[in-house]
């Protein structure tokens, strides 16, 4: 079974275009300006999903899908934010539940409606069914069991007033798995039509689902090596919080990491697949993190000794990331040695997207965050690979 | 893309509020003419062209990539990605919105040498800029550009433009 990542990307634009159908329906009931910061596609397995979710509440509204589209859509909102959603909307916190209900019907209406459109047959809906779930209870049935889902996460900023929160997307995943896979046989038949003419089909970027599923993996093992390694250096104990291989607009990727300040390294990563790898921390990460590696405390907390230490961390941590996959890949990839980066987070990413974006409007992003215990110190791993070199090397590990 | 809203309607600071907010995202441009501040973050190696018809108010915000589309390969047209073709798509925005296209005036910023792996792409955004609103007959009035500095940038009503840099350095173009 074969997934053309630029069908791929063609979907996320449908779940993109959906996210700005309800942020339009939820900015017209609150009356406040709301924007779609991230529209992202993952690739996950029911383990990681439960892992992403874990200590999370969600409220939400599921609903049964039948017709083009089969299965369960869910949107979700993560009860922290709940408070805030309701204090905007009409009728306030006493509306409560049918609020939440109408606002998850309107969304994922919307939604449908894009997908519909694109599919050409029409999605039937069930009434929306209100729900509060813990943890990974708030995805459809049967998605932990399988070898994969499809979770489209869009985020949702209100610039009036402070409202932040996030909708899940999670359409069964075989069904909707079929239909990536059937649309992009019709692409590659009829050439570049489909959603805003983005789904156009070369064999170029088409790869097996099961390689994806494994490059899902081997984002996470890099991780965890990387981990590992920082743990070997420091003597700190490590631990990876999330790993997921997402399939984001490029241009998305300098507001996911924000306008906060960030310090850390960025590398050039050669070899197949190409392409740039950033760690990022805060301020206070990167400060802590290089005291507990410097044998005394430094001058300035983010000075030249600071800045070395992070540059050797850096190494070692890019080394861990990319080792898992030449191995598993069978491809040889190098980096470059590290560039310290303090700055602005977006304004740091925002050259590497540049670059990947002259070839490619999608790209597969790795995040990871990595913590260390003892030392409060948490940092962010973006790699951002060449997408057909990607396509290549994935196709020739399903060959193997 | 643009939020305009019909002109004639009293603006947020005639009704004494706060000025709307839109948001500019990366490789995207928004127009307004109802006094709403435009605002984009995180500018790096992206260069960020404002433009104002200081008769109307008129004003257009655009946060592009790369200099041009010409040499690359890309199956989704956003015109807004590149220098070039978004100065093109804003300044017809502009007008629909009731700027006109010959009171334009340009403010500049960002462009900036963020990274030695990627040196080069700030410093041909800005040059590719400088070309397009020379062609097209708008003048630089103020610009804020170069250094391994991000920025962050508020356009607001009247034409003027607020640039923070990440080092806290603040000046108003």
């Amino acid at each position: 079974m074969r997934v053309d990542v630029r069908a791929l990307g063609a979907c996320n634009r449908l779940a993109e275009r959906g996210a700005e159908r309800a942020a339009n329906a939820l900015g017209e009931l609150t009356g406040s300006d709301l924007a779609v910061e991230v529209t992202g596609a993952s690739v996950a397995t029911g383990e990681d999903l439960a892992e992403a979710f874990a200590g999370r509440e969600s409220i939400g509204v599921r609903v049964g899908l039948d017709g083009g589209l089969e299965g369960a859509a869910v949107l979700a909102f993560d009860a922290e934010q709940i408070d805030g959603l309701l204090s905007v909307l009409p009728g306030g916190a006493s509306m409560g539940r049918s609020a939440v209900t109408e606002v998850g019907n309107i969304a994922l209406g919307g939604f449908l409606d894009g997908w519909a459109n694109y599919l050409g047959r029409a999605i039937d809906m069930t009434p929306p069914r209100y729900f509060e779930a813990d943890g990974a209870a708030v995805l459809p049935d049967g998605a932990l069991a399988g070898d994969g889902v499809f979770l489209f996460e869009s985020r949702l900023d209100a610039t009036g007033t402070d409202l932040d929160f996030s909708i899940y997307m999670l359409p069964d995943s075989g069904p909707f798995r079929d239909l990536v896979v059937g649309k992009t046989a019709t692409a590659a038949t009829a050439g570049a039509e489909g959603a805003g003419g983005s789904a156009g089909g070369t064999t170029t970027t088409a790869v097996p689902y099961e390689s994806l599923s494994t490059f899902a993996s081997l984002a996470k093992r890099g991780s965890a090596n990387a981990a590992d390694n920082i743990g070997m250096m420091t003597g700190l104990e490590t631990t990876v919080d999330v790993s997921r291989l997402r399939f984001v607009p490029l241009a998305d990727v300098p507001s996911e990491v924000g306008t906060e300040p960030h310090a850390g390294t960025v590398f050039e990563l050669r070899g197949e697949p190409s392409g740039y790898l950033a760690i990022l921390f805060s301020e206070e990460s990167a400060a802590a993190i290089a005291e507990a590696m410097l044998p005394m405390e430094p001058d300035e907390p983010l000075g030249e000794m600071a800045e070395n230490a992070l540059c050797e961390l850096g190494n070692v941590m890019t080394s861990g990331f990319i080792d898992g996959w030449a191995n598993v890949l069978g491809t040889s990839i190098s980096h470059s040695p590290p560039e310290f980066v303090h700055d602005i987070g977006s304004a740091t990413v925002s050259p590497l997207v540049a670059s990947l974006s002259r070839r490619q409007d999608y790209g597969f992003v790795i995040d990871a965050a990595i913590r260390t215990e003892g030392v409060q110190a948490r940092c962010d791993v973006y790699a951002l690979p060449d997408e057909r070199e990607l396509a290549a090397v994935l196709e020739r590990l399903s060959e193997t | 893309m643009s939020h305009p809203t019909p002109s004639g309607d009293r603006t947020a600071s005639d009704r004494g509020e706060p000025p709307r907010r839109v948001k500019v995202g990366v490789g995207d441009l928004a127009v307004v003419n109802d006094g709403a501040v435009l605002m984009t973050s995180g500018l790096g190696s992206c260069v960020a062209v404002a433009l104002v018809d200081p008769e109307t108010d008129t004003r257009g915000l655009l946060h592009a990539m790369l200099p041009s589309a010409d040499g690359t390969v890309s199956y989704t047209p956003r015109p807004a990605k590149y220098v070039d073709s978004g100065l093109e798509t804003l300044v017809d925005e502009l007008a629909s919105a009731g700027g006109s296209p010959g009171r334009l005036e340009a403010r500049l910023v960002g462009g900036a040498e963020m990274l030695d792996l990627t040196a080069a792409v700030g410093p041909r955004n800005v040059e590719r800029a400088r070309e397009s609103l020379e062609r097209a007959g708008i003048p630089i009035v103020a610009s804020d550009v170069g250094d391994a500095v991000g920025r962050t940038v508020r356009f607001l009503p009247g034409g003027e433009v607020a640039v923070r840099a990440a080092d806290g350095f603040e000046r108003t173009l």
